[in-house]
């Protein structure tokens, strides 16, 4: 296999990289871990005519907790630097299992969180937690920057809102009244494997009451989504095995996946319901795990 | 980075790039791949090309101490890192205790993973002198290997461990 | 038992493990000649269609290619390996009849160049209809792959030992099962390679094969040339497990780009190039009926199958005959029936994958036999103990057992598992089964006709004695087979496995052997290793006995000391005699040869089964399902083996392993699947699930006492045996855990999920409480 031509360059500031992106558009792609992009052009998918390699700006990466903001991982942190990050494993521990689930350890040495969310594949392992999470994304461009809900840049398979000339920079979690948080991966292979279906959920338990809850699902819908409905079922109820039951079958309910090579819609669904319930509980249980 | 451009406009860039202890000075396009860098430019043949998607862990090297597939990453993003292949592990005629492990606890078969397989589990053993069996299992789960069913192989890097 | 021998029964270090661990070892695609080009393979896009044109004249035109060549610039002679249907071209001529059939080659300076030309390359094709299921390829009015096969019938089998029909009507119950198999795909770690260097009238190929004979044989034939003047050399290769058995297409076309060229060409494939190519596993389709007496034992089988062959013969024939010729070894019965058809379909070839044809039948069987079990009430174990095969028995279909301990296997590994504790006492979601199995040590006939011996051998002794070289043309391709190889030499010489050198695999330096199939090099190349051994020690002997004043017969050689029977005092070192032997007599050379005696019945496709000698295994492993996603947990499994007496006892665990493992990733990960227009859709290793280290159980493999008379030292298989018993293993213990059975494999999650879900609503006959809550959301 081989890579077709293009042009490499490797800024040294975000700035130079976002003026860049704008001069070439839609012929420019970003690279920065790159374990994705590299497969795309093998296989003729892309064919960008310039490569921006962020390798050089050293503000995307780092992971650290800023006062009033939350908890903010540069988007070049690799999945490997989110598992032993010493801030997250303290505050979200889910977000570290989450990301040790992906792939296998050569990639996650490589792969980095802003081309997880950048890639904008349906079954990306990141988004839903960080959605769960009420993580937000900053995007600068050559014009300015702005920061939106993680849940709002997805807009399909491999597309999202962002911008030919921006670069998705920094993810934030904020401050969280959430009291656990979790991501369940199911995949077919207990490594190197895509999720069949990936389950995020985000608890506030408060007296054996559920005062709140997000569940955030992967790879059953165009985009990582939210279901809304289930999370409406079960805010303000006491916790039971029954509640938790039926905030599976009416996650499955609202979901959409399709039938590929990994599984049937109907199987998905299936286990969208399993992986709820036992999301829910072990967030409910356990924190954020 | 310093770039050359040819008679046919085609860009070469200069990489600097430490292999195994050793300094280099290589020109490549922009789409050489770090494994071909390795195996054609180098000579380092010991770096296996498998599959070339990243699923089978046979490109393995060591970037500054990290395994890291080698058939997806840009000669040019190497530039000015450390790399560690097969041939870099061992310094002298004496095996590393990896190695040395592999050839007593029959962890080699065809061979074709193994230069992966070692560099991954020194990387483990580099970072955590002491892992679980499961954890040496983790280690190596990007490495596929199709002869062993990795028992010999999760032993041999166990038996590794320690002093 | 090995305490009679000085270097046999030890597991002594691998021959090749140093330059394996410190990336010193080469296989084909590390090598580097001078001036050597990089060439492809152009392959078809669709699954059946007509060539109208092929238009090469853009790349050709493109700078660094130096050869585009296609029908027109090779021999249009059919090949393939199975003489009876040779049905391939180089390239094709007429029409392509799968996704990936061979159109044309490039050479060009480099990788990149190659991948750039073969785009450039332009056919037309009349695109035609297509037919992808064996059931719908053997329909009047399918489409036709081959004109010269009706009915897309490329094997039709018919045999009938005893009388069935009776055995039946005689039964006490009479059970029938239908199962399905599926397409795998062998996936050694390193791609296939070839290199052909074509000079003066000689043709000098490295390859990663599996047999140097048969790709010479194939090569000279192809291309007119003299078995002499074809040279193939092994390289080390990468894992083979079937696959790089025939040639692959990269021979041939490199061999024509390097006449063309006058240059060196180093052609690969791809990994989704070499799921295309492929050769793995045919996908069956499996009708058990078993007649049994009220105690269980087996009166009668009725084996009747189907197996999809893809476009092209490749082994097919013989994984045919396998499918149905192997299910009798294990059990003791007299009426057997076998029918099988192998059908033509647009799809990739299928060929011979550890186990050959056998483990897919093999694993009908025995979920069968676990069904029939459970209708009469009996252990299932306990039904295989009644029916176990015993030694010195002749199977119906005419196949020796000389050796045998299958009962033996059975009762240990119920020992080493646990399973009376266990069986029937296993927690909700957890289970135990069992599987046996039993393979050939090597096939009793080449697979062409010739009379040439299966294995020869040569030992030359180095000048001063320091150092002895084995020549042989047995193959390793990572099983170790030098390493037993040497171990069996130096035993025969009475010498040191650490002073054995080893030139193996070379069809111009190495005596004739076929190679690593049919696991036959450690009986077959170890007879004629040890023949060679035993010769050079005769002389060495002979020599000692002018030395030592001593009659030779007085005389015996161990761990490189001559030394006299009667009187211990008197020694002389190997090394000292042979020394002398070469100042006075020249080279100390032994010779030897292996020519099974012949074997087998005389019906129509007598000869696949026949072996010298046969191994036994039992399995039982325990899975842990989770009964809401299907998913399977395997605990621990354990392979107890009759595979005769041990050369290295630490190599042939690791080929029970690997062999295990593969029977695993079939068991419950492992498909090739297709569109609906024949593509492959997982032609990847990520998509293609292989079990990874952290998928593998705990493995025990344990051994029974055995020593084999039709072989070298009592030896026999183990590297496919230990495929056959998996599947079926699998299918059991997933029963015995949730009682639910999956007739087809992969056992895959969803499969299990959707047999629990079944179940479920069988038993309460009502919709399933989730359907009704979706409609509410």
């Amino acid at each position: 296999m081989y890579l077709p031509d293009f042009d490499y360059q490797s800024p040294g500031s975000l700035k130079e990289a976002c003026q860049i992106l704008a001069a070439f558009g839609s012929r420019a792609r970003v690279l920065a871990g790159g374990t994705d992009l590299m497969i795309k052009m093998k296989h003729g998918l892309l064919a960008p005519d310039v490569l921006v390699s962020l390798k050089n700006i050293s503000q995307l990466a780092g992971i650290g907790y800023v006062q009033g903001r939350g908890v903010v991982i540069g988007a070049r942190a690799t999945h490997n630097d989110l598992v032993n990050s010493p801030v997250l494993q303290k505050k979200y521990l889910s977000v570290c299992e989450a990301a040790h689930h992906m792939a296998n350890n050569q990639i996650r040495n490589v792969g980095t969180v802003g081309g997880n969310i950048v890639n904008a594949v349906p079954s990306a392992d990141l988004p839903p937690i960080l959605i769960a999470l009420n993580a937000a994304v900053k995007l600068v461009g050559a014009d300015g920057e702005r920061e939106l809900p993680l849940e709002s840049f997805f807009t399909g398979p491999n597309r999202s809102v962002i911008g030919t000339d921006e670069i998705l920079s920094e993810i934030v979690i904020p401050d969280q009244t959430s009291t656990g948080s979790t991501y369940m991966k199911f995949g077919l292979r207990r490594s190197g494997a895509l999720a069949v279906v990936g389950v995020a959920v985000a608890v506030t338990v408060a007296g054996g009451v559920l005062k709140e809850a997000k569940i955030a699902l992967g790879a059953v819908s165009p985009t990582p989504m939210r279901a809304v409905k289930a999370e409406e079922l079960i805010r303000g109820r006491a916790v039971t095995d029954e509640l938790l039951e039926e905030a599976g079958v009416c996650a499955a309910g609202e979901c959409s996946p399709i039938s590929d090579i990994r599984g049937s819609k109907e199987y998905r669904q299936d286990m969208v319901r399993v992986f709820t319930r036992r999301a829910l509980r072990r967030a409910i249980n356990e924190g954020h795990v | 980075m310093e770039a050359l451009t040819d008679q046919d406009g085609i860009k070469r860039y200069l990489v600097n790039i430490n292999v195994n202890g050793d300094p280099y000075t290589v020109i490549v396009k922009a789409n050489t791949l770090l494994v071909n860098l390795l195996r054609d430019q180098l000579d380092l043949t010991g770096t296996k090309k498998g599959c070339e998607l990243g699923d089978c862990g046979s490109c393995t090297v060591l970037l500054d101490g990290k395994p890291v597939n080698s058939c997806t990453v840009l000669a040019v993003e190497a530039d000015g890192r450390g790399i560690t292949t097969i041939e870099g592990v061992a310094r002298s005629e004496k095996l590393d205790k990896i190695q040395e492990s592999f050839v007593n606890n029959a962890a080699v078969q065809c061979g074709y993973c193994t230069p992966g397989m070692i560099l991954s589990a020194k990387a483990l053993l580099a970072r955590n002198p002491k892992p679980t069996e499961q954890e040496v299992r983790e280690a190596i789960s990007g490495n596929l290997c199709r002869c062993t069913g990795y028992v010999n192989i999760v032993k041999a890097v166990l038996e590794a461990t320690g002093d | 038992m090995n305490e009679n021998y000085s270097v046999i029964g030890k597991s002594v270090p691998k021959m090749d493990g140093r330059v394996k661990v410190t990336g010193q070892a080469k296989y084909t695609g590390d090598l580097k000649f001078p001036n050597m080009l990089v060439g492809k393979i152009l392959t078809s896009p669709h699954a059946h269609a007509r060539i109208i044109s092929i238009d090469t004249s853009k790349a050709e035109k493109l700078p660094g290619v130096k050869a585009v060549i296609t029908h027109r610039d090779v021999p249009s002679l059919k090949y393939g390996i199975s003489p009876a249907r040779w049905d391939e071209n180089i390239f094709c001529i007429d029409k392509v009849r799968f996704v990936g059939d061979k159109v044309a080659a490039v050479a060009a300076l480099d990788e990149e160049t190659v991948y750039r030309a073969l785009k450039l390359i332009r056919v037309e094709y009349e695109v035609l209809p297509a037919v992808f299921d064996p059931v719908e390829a053997i329909r009047e009015g399918a489409p036709r792959i081959h004109d010269e096969y009706p009915m897309n019938i490329n094997t039709e089998i018919h045999q009938n030992f005893g009388d069935v029909e009776k055995a039946f009507a005689e039964a006490h119950h009479v059970r029938t099962d239908l199962f399905m198999g599926q397409r795998t795909y062998q996936c050694p770690i390193e791609p296939h390679s070839a290199i052909s260097i074509w000079e003066g009238g000689k043709l000098t190929v490295y390859s990663s094969t599996q047999s140097p004979h048969y790709h010479q044989y194939y090569i000279a034939r192809e291309f007119g040339l003299k078995m002499g003047d074809v040279r193939v050399i092994k390289t080390f290769v990468g894992g083979g497990f079937g696959g790089k058995l025939e040639p692959t297409g990269l021979e041939f076309a490199g061999a024509a780009l390097s006449r063309i060229t006058g240059r060196p060409v180093k052609m690969f494939y791809d990994r989704h190039e070499m799921f295309a190519h492929n050769r793995g596993r045919h996908r069956q389709i499996m009708e058990v009926t078993t007649g049994v007496d009220k105690n269980g034992k087996i009166l009668g089988l009725h084996a009747n199958f189907i197996m999809d062959g893809g476009a092209y013969t490749s082994l097919g024939i013989a994984s045919a005959y396998y499918a149905g010729a192997m299910l009798t070894l294990t059990y003791d019965f007299e009426n057997y029936k076998f029918d099988m058809i192998r059908a033509y379909t647009n799809l990739p070839a299928c060929g011979a994958q550890r186990g050959h044809g056998a483990p897919q039948p093999r694993y009908a069987l025995e979920a069968h036999l676990d069904m029939v079990a459970r209708d009469l009430g009996i252990d299932p174990l306990e039904l295989r103990l009644r029916n176990a095969r015993q030694p010195n028995t002749i199977t119906p279909n005419e196949f020796k057992v000389n050796s045998c301990e299958l009962t033996a296997c059975i009762e240990k590994a119920r020992e080493l598992s646990g399973w009376k504790q266990k069986k029937g006492n296993l927690p909700s979601g957890r289970g135990i089964g069992l599987a046996v199995g039993s393979f050939v040590s090597g096939a009793g006939y080449p697979i062409y006709r010739t009379n040439l011996p299966q294995a020869a051998a040569i030992i030359k002794v180095h000048e001063d004695g320091s150092a002895a070289t084995l020549y042989t043309g047995a193959t390793d391709i990572g099983q170790g087979s030098d390493t037993v190889l040497c171990q069996m030499a130096a035993e025969a010489m009475g010498y040191f496995y650490e002073n054995m050198k080893i030139v193996s695999a070379d069809t111009e330096t190495t005596p004739h052997d076929f190679g690593a199939y049919a696991s036959r090099q450690t009986l077959m190349s170890g007879s004629a290793v040890k023949q060679a051994g035993e010769e050079v020690k005769q002389q060495l002997l002979e020599m000692a006995g002018e030395m030592m004043e001593l009659p030779p017969g007085e005389l015996d050689c161990r761990e490189g000391i001559v030394f006299s029977k009667y009187s211990p005092e008197a020694t002389r070192t190997f090394a000292e005699v042979a020394r002398e032997f070469f100042v006075q007599k020249g080279p100390l050379v032994g010779r030897g040869s292996y020519t099974p005696p012949k074997l087998g019945g005389k019906f129509k496709g007598a000869p696949v089964g026949t072996s010298p000698a046969y191994s036994f295994a039992a399995q039982i492993s325990e899975v842990e399902i989770d009964g809401e996603t299907g998913q399977i947990d395997v605990k621990e499994v354990w392979d107890v083996h009759d595979c005769g007496m041990v050369i290295n006892p630490a190599l042939l665990r690791g080929q029970v392993h690997g062999a295990l493992f593969m029977g695993m990733g079939e068991s419950v990960w492992e498909e090739v699947v297709f569109d609906k227009n024949g593509r492959i859709l997982n032609g990847n290793l990520g998509e293609y699930r292989m079990p990874t280290a952290v998928d593998m159980p705990k493995i025990t493999s344990e051994l029974v006492e055995s020593y084999e008379p039709a072989a070298p030292w009592g030896v026999k298989e183990v590297g496919e045996g230990a495929t056959i018993p998996t599947m079926g293993c699998f299918s059991n213990a997933i029963y015995d855990a949730m009682g639910v059975r999956v007739y087809s494999l992969p056992l895959s999650y969803e499969k299990v999920w959707r047999a629990l879900k079944e179940k479920k609503e069988m038993e309460s006959g009502l919709k399933s409480a989730a359907g009704r809550i979706y409609d509410k959301c």
